[in-house]
């Protein structure tokens, strides 16, 4: 039983983390209609802005986390205002084809960190990374449980946000229908750079909280990049609640399938749902609210 | 206006793809060298494991250059770098580049042995000599390929042989242990190699489960295997796979009589870095260390650290011993066909900063060099040899002090 219970504990709180990540990814993708695939790596470039404020300024990862934000808030906007507002301006390049820009972003954000960092595996060791909190026999680590706080924090933030503020509700409408919004007076491409920076932020949000539990090196991207993928297709492509929802069901799956199958298959689990979900739910989550 | 904006970007795409054709060529010198390829992850994620190695290979190459022994008849040795990334599609190709446009004489490299693997089985095909760096699953010297040479690394199986020895001794007393390696093919070979010896001894496995490489969370892995009660384990990881493991077996308070790392990523700096007071009394099988009463080594190890700022560890130590076996084996060679080559590598007996390599046939392995094992352990933050008892730097600490009672 307290196997049972520490497996669920830790697949909810690492699943509130990948939900962070993934609902960048998903806002982007319900507003641009393109695949992000630089999204891990901006993830990366988030862990590496609070890990420098960590080690030469000192400044504890959690509020490190708010400098890295508006940091990479500023990247994003630059991205997409930049490099990828100019490709969707081009009709004669398919949306497949402006997913490709994403990719090459992805590598000149990897292999940029790679010439200032080298290759070497960092970490951020903080007096509590390794704190934890018994319940029971079961042992809760306390970096795991701040972060699922702020990821949640964040998650409701960024509802609300969506739901209640002006700037909120037309990138709701851009992301419904593009042109309609654009009748109805909104400035589209000002919206798509913002959501590209909100995008981004939340990415280096998600990183920072995982830094004081993870480590980090420049290919570390790719690994975000694929959960989020799978947290957007099981949530339904551009729902908040969707991903934070799928953020977590991901999570207690990988953890279930550690425990009870093989941590060798832990990935595999991942992605069974993945394919299920694509076959007999091809909507995500957030179909089954709408019927 | 916008149509002449994509013409000029056509002819700069076009400039472009010139320049990098130009610069893919111009690498190719002239006919008085004698080249040699070595791949090796420059980028992915073992990119790091990759560097030192390259960086070894190149302190070795500038020493034997000072002492002219990098000029082989009146060929000059000529060191070509490619990148696996790590991956074995990529290592393929990089082998039939290397081959097919650059001509290298030999090749070297291979440090994840997948793509040791995919390296020496293309090099074998082709009958291009092939010393393998770093790479040891069992099978790359089992399949009986004679143009493959392992010097530097043992066979995955074979990591544990001083480890084994303090056993027969009567040091250490097993009777559950617990197994967890990554489902690498050196993970696989090294488990494998692992079982062998515990049913040869009667030690019960309780434990014995594999992993995904990158994972954030060890702990459902960790409190199952707690529940089984083990007396020691034996782990095969990466470096930040090891990291993670112990910081989080502090975390659960699951202590074990000893915790025996299969080399890999227990004997890296990185490790101790990243998992901090965890690290302490961890023990792990190595093939080199520097204080190792072998000539040179000491030296390696000071000049690595001061030229690149970096300690490195057995996996450097390999690379630049293997430069040394080139360097010996071309300069023997009595002309840079690869039947030749194949020839001077096969007599090969040379001193190196890894003890004497040799090619050998045995136990159903070809040209394998008998590995040198050592037992490692971190004491105070500094990794001891503790193992075998002629080489010991310090007492071994055993039974390992519980978490609480440090």
């Amino acid at each position: 039983m307290e196997l049972f219970g520490q497996t669920v504990i830790c697949g909810i709180l690492l699943g509130g983390m990948y939900s962070l990540i993934a609902i960048g990814m998903t806002l982007i993708m319900g507003v641009m209609k393109i695949i992000n695939l630089a999204h891990g790596a901006l993830v990366m470039v988030g862990m590496y802005v609070t890990y420098l404020c960590f080690t030469y300024l000192g400044i504890d990862p959690y509020i490190g986390m708010f400098i890295a934000m508006p940091v990479l808030f500023f990247i994003g906007c630059l991205i997409q205002k930049y490099m990828i507002n100019r490709l969707v301006e081009v009709e004669s390049i398919l949306p497949e084809n402006q997913v490709l820009l994403t990719v090459g972003i992805m590598l000149v954000l990897t292999e940029g960190i790679r010439v200032f960092f080298k290759s070497d595996y960092r970490s951020v060791i903080t007096t509590y990374s390794s704190n934890t909190v018994f319940v029971g026999d079961m042992s809760i680590n306390v970096a795991m449980l701040i972060g699922f706080f702020f990821a949640m924090l964040f998650t409701s933030l960024l509802h609300l946000f969506l739901t209640k503020t002006d700037l909120g509700k037309s990138i709701r409408a851009t992301s419904q229908d593009r042109d309609a919004a654009v009748y109805m007076g909104v400035n589209s491409s000002k919206i798509t750079m913002i959501t590209f920076g909100i995008g981004s932020a939340l990415a280096a949000a998600g990183g920072s909280l995982l830094l004081p539990l993870f480590y980090l090196f420049p290919d570390i991207g790719h690994l975000f990049t694929a959960k989020a993928f799978i947290i957007t297709i099981l949530g339904g492509m551009g729902s908040t609640m969707g991903a934070a929802i799928g953020g977590m069901i991901l999570g207690i799956a990988e953890s279930l399938g550690a425990t009870y199958i093989s941590m060798g298959y832990k990935d595999v689990v991942g992605l069974v749902i993945f394919i299920l979900v694509l076959l007999f739910l091809p909507g995500g989550f957030r179909s089954l609210v709408k019927r | 206006m916008k149509k002449y904006r994509w013409q000029i970007l056509a002819v700069l795409l076009v400039t472009f793809g010139v320049m990098l054709l130009a610069s893919g060529c111009g690498g190719g010198g002239s006919a008085d060298t004698v080249k040699v390829g070595v791949i090796l992850p420059l980028t992915g994620d073992q990119a790091m494991f990759g560097t030192m190695e390259k960086n070894s290979f190149e302190m070795a190459y500038e020493e034997l250059k000072a002492a002219g022994k990098t000029k082989v008849g009146d060929k000059e040795i000529q060191l070509l770098f490619e990148d696996d990334q790590g991956k074995q599609d990529v290592a393929k190709s990089a082998t039939e580049k290397l081959v097919n446009q650059n001509k290298v004489a030999m090749l070297s490299g291979g440090y994840s042995s997948a793509c040791s693997n995919v390296i020496a089985g293309s090099a074998q095909n082709m009958n291009m000599p092939f010393l393998v760096v770093t790479g040891s699953s069992d099978d790359i010297t089992k399949s009986g390929w004679q143009y493959v040479f392992r010097g530097t690394a043992a066979p995955a199986s074979k990591y544990t042989v001083s480890f084994w020895n303090m056993v027969d001794e009567g040091v250490v007393k097993l009777n559950n242990v617990a197994l967890i390696v990554e489902n690498t093919d050196f993970g696989k070979s090294s488990a494998d190699g692992f079982r062998d010896d515990c049913a040869k001894r009667g030690i019960n496995i309780v434990f014995d489960q594999s992993y995904e490489h990158g994972a954030i969370d060890f702990k459902p892995m960790l409190a199952n295997m707690k529940s089984t009660n083990p007396d020691m384990i034996f782990a095969v990881s990466y470096v930040m796979d090891a990291a993670m493991i112990v910081k989080q077996m502090k975390e659960l308070d699951f202590s074990t009589e000893l915790f025996v790392g299969g080399g890999a990523g227990y004997t890296m700096p990185e490790f101790k870095d990243n998992s901090g007071d965890a690290s302490e009394y961890i023990a792990s099988t190595t093939l080199w260390v520097p204080n190792v009463a072998v000539p040179g080594a000491g030296e390696y190890f000071e000049n690595y650290k001061n030229k690149y700022g970096k300690e490195p560890d057995y996996h450097g130590a390999q690379a630049y011993a293997t430069m040394y076996v080139i360097a010996d084996a071309l300069s023997r060679a009595n002309d840079f066909t690869s039947t030749e080559i194949q020839k001077a590598l096969k007599e090969t007996d040379v001193m190196t900063v890894m003890g004497p390599i040799k090619f050998e046939d045995w136990e159903g392995y070809t040209n394998q060099n008998k590995p040198n094992t050592y037992v490692v352990q971190w004491q105070k933050g500094e990794l001891e040899v503790i193992w075998p008892e002629d080489v010991k730097s310090t007492d071994y600490v055993y039974p390992v002090p519980k978490w609480n009672e440090r």
